[in-house]
């Protein structure tokens, strides 16, 4: 099997550069206890995505904890939660390599590369939300349903997706005349995929705390954010906190602009929470009243995702480089808080206010707690995502380097 | 053509007849409680000694058949579309199981059918009873104090035209401007 996996190689090589062909070089890593840790909490994940899976087969949606009145749950916040990612590093790596903002350009390829990544992870999710997946690739073509946002979100990604793999393809053959090409095709078409998951949730009129503009618009913005603190994140891995200085400039320069998103970022939710209590229209206020009132906004939201790496790039004039990649790690455990609430808050309001059976008290605001099988596909999904990375950074050349060209 | 209903939910007793001949109709599921048609209970106003006893009603309720539906704008591959007579229908070849239509629709009328493992909805029994060429619902039919009269509203006289032309009614969450055509009697 492996003669054969490296015959395959072998093939590719010849049209891309390799780092090896040999696929047991996979199993060869450092074996730092950081390393250790990081390959044992995947294989978990990757075990605990086989048994998620498995369930899912058998019991269907049955096994998830949504509901009628809360459809949608972590299964979708996980899928934004990885597209988010991906469109993120997309634009992140964008502005280095296709508009030529040279500081920037050393992480395009690495970005472009967690960018199909995170999406084919974000993929293998919703297919396992969705509950006719191979109806959907039929139907999405032959009976579209143009008014639709889910059906706009599906043409796009799925544009997105090829547009980003080709130009991941001119990258690594070091072509950035057509890298660049594909770059700016991808750019746009993953924003306006992106904004269009927005739209998702923002043409739903009768949930007042999600209709209307804000969320096009706030997905592009924490895009950006979580773009960052990934690569925050993939670069303090790879050179272990001990950057080269060509690095260290660059993150540098990332760090000031995630300074400038998560200012932006403030400003939205500050306005966010104002508009929708002003006036006092009851399902919106009550809703935002609600959600002020709850953990997972303060601790999960502002403070983990917001204010722990603004702070320190505030306090540093950005240049605190190392805490900001641990401040970026916390940074993505907020965004995965505002993916979920997103999602969990647009559903809070009960659509029906009368009560149905006679002993009940009237309708409140609706609950819903994820099953251990959404729990597990996940973390699961998170698994794939590193394993994935970790497959690309081992066998490819990801810097721009010029010992690597 | 375009089929409506008009309630006269003050009528209503909640005996939920209307519910079991949903059911057995349209071959709801067991389990499946309140999905397809309910009767909303309002709470009555006040304490004791002064409770408002007019404050207590019942309001029967289903889908909407919005002339202007959420549910089938956001559906990707068309499988929520409008049959002859307007009614908001679901063809279950189509229907992918996003579940986008139950987060729009504002009157939380859509559920998932485990039959056809699909999202399903009302349809005013325009695929069993319509079809057979019957001219009810059969919550209308099995209706013990009259509440629901179902017609074409297109046909000046129809009975629930010549009801909707002497009573006034109201529509629910008329504010979204979903345009829905249950109308309640008041």
């Amino acid at each position: 099997m492996f003669a054969l996996a490296e015959k395959g190689m072998k093939q590719i090589e010849k049209i891309i550069p390799m780092r090896h062909t040999d696929i047991r070089e996979l199993f060869k890593f450092e074996r730092t206890p950081l390393n250790l840790l990081i390959a044992f909490i995947t294989f978990i994940f990757l075990i605990l995505f086989v048994v998620g899976f498995i369930n899912y087969l058998r019991f269907g949606h049955h096994a998830y904890g949504v509901y009628r009145e809360h459809p949608w749950g972590l299964m979708i916040a996980m899928y934004i939660f990885f597209v988010v990612s991906s469109t993120g590093l997309c634009i992140m790596s964008a502005i280095g390599h296709v508009f030529e903002v040279k500081v920037l350009e050393p992480f395009s390829k690495r970005a472009i590369h967690g960018a199909l990544v995170t999406l084919i992870s974000g993929f293998i999710v919703i297919l396992l939300e969705v509950g006719h997946p191979f109806r959907m690739m039929l139907y999405n073509t032959i009976s579209p349903g143009l008014t639709s946002a889910i059906w706009g979100m599906g043409v796009l990604y799925s544009l997105y997706l090829i547009f980003i793999a080709v130009e991941f393809f001119f990258l690594l053959r070091h072509d950035h005349k057509w890298a660049k090409r594909f770059g700016i095709f991808g750019l746009v078409v993953g924003i306006a995929a992106h904004s269009n998951l927005g739209a998702v949730f923002g043409f739903l009129v009768g949930r007042p705390v999600a209709n209307g503009i804000y969320y096009p618009l706030y997905f592009i913005l924490t895009a950006m954010v979580t773009g960052c603190y990934l690569i925050f994140l993939m670069y303090g891995f790879k050179y272990k906190l001990d950057f080269p200085e060509n690095i260290q400039k660059t993150l540098i320069a990332t760090a000031k602009i995630l300074g400038l998103l998560l200012a932006i970022l403030l400003f939205f939710e500050i306005w966010k929470a104002l508009t929708s209590i002003y006036g006092g229209m009851y399902d919106r206020s009550a809703t935002a009243i609600h959600i002020l009132k709850s953990s997972s906004f303060w601790i999960g939201e502002i403070f983990l995702g917001i204010l722990v790496p603004f702070i320190i790039i505030l306090f540093s004039s950005a240049r605190a480089i190392k805490p900001l990649v641990f401040a970026s790690f916390t940074g993505m455990i907020g965004i995965f808080y505002m993916r979920y609430d997103l999602v969990n808050d647009t559903q809070l309001f009960p659509m029906q206010t009368l009560k149905i059976t006679e002993y009940q008290l009237p309708p409140s605001f609706i609950h819903y707690t994820p099953s251990m099988t959404e729990i597990f596909i996940a973390l699961g999904a998170i698994g794939i995502a590193i394993t994935l990375y970790y497959i690309g950074d081992k066998l490819l050349y990801l810097e721009n380097d010029p010992e690597n060209v | 053509m375009r089929y409506g209903m008009a309630l006269d939910y003050k009528n209503c007793i909640n005996c939920r007849a209307c519910e079991v001949a949903c059911k057995e109709e349209n071959g709801v599921e067991l389990g499946a409680r309140k999905h397809r048609i309910w009767v909303g209970v309002k709470e009555v106003e006040g304490e004791w000694p002064n409770i408002n006893i007019a404050s207590s009603t019942f309001e029967p309720s289903q889908c909407q058949q919005c002339e202007n539906a959420p549910c089938q704008e956001v559906c990707p591959t068309q499988a929520t579309h409008y049959a002859p007579g307007g009614i908001v229908m679901v063809d279950a070849s189509k229907c992918i199981l996003c579940t986008y239509c139950m987060v729009a629709c504002p009157y939380d009328a859509r559920y998932v059918n485990d039959r056809t493992e699909t999202v399903d909805k009302c349809t005013f029994c325009s695929d069993t009873r319509l079809a057979r060429g019957e001219t009810t619902t059969a919550c209308q039919a099995t209706c013990p104090t009259k509440v629901r009269t179902f017609g074409d509203l297109d046909d000046p006289e129809s009975e629930i035209s010549q009801l909707l032309n002497v009573r006034d009614h109201f529509t629910l969450k008329a504010h979204l401007g979903t345009k829905p055509k249950l109308f309640y009697l008041i």
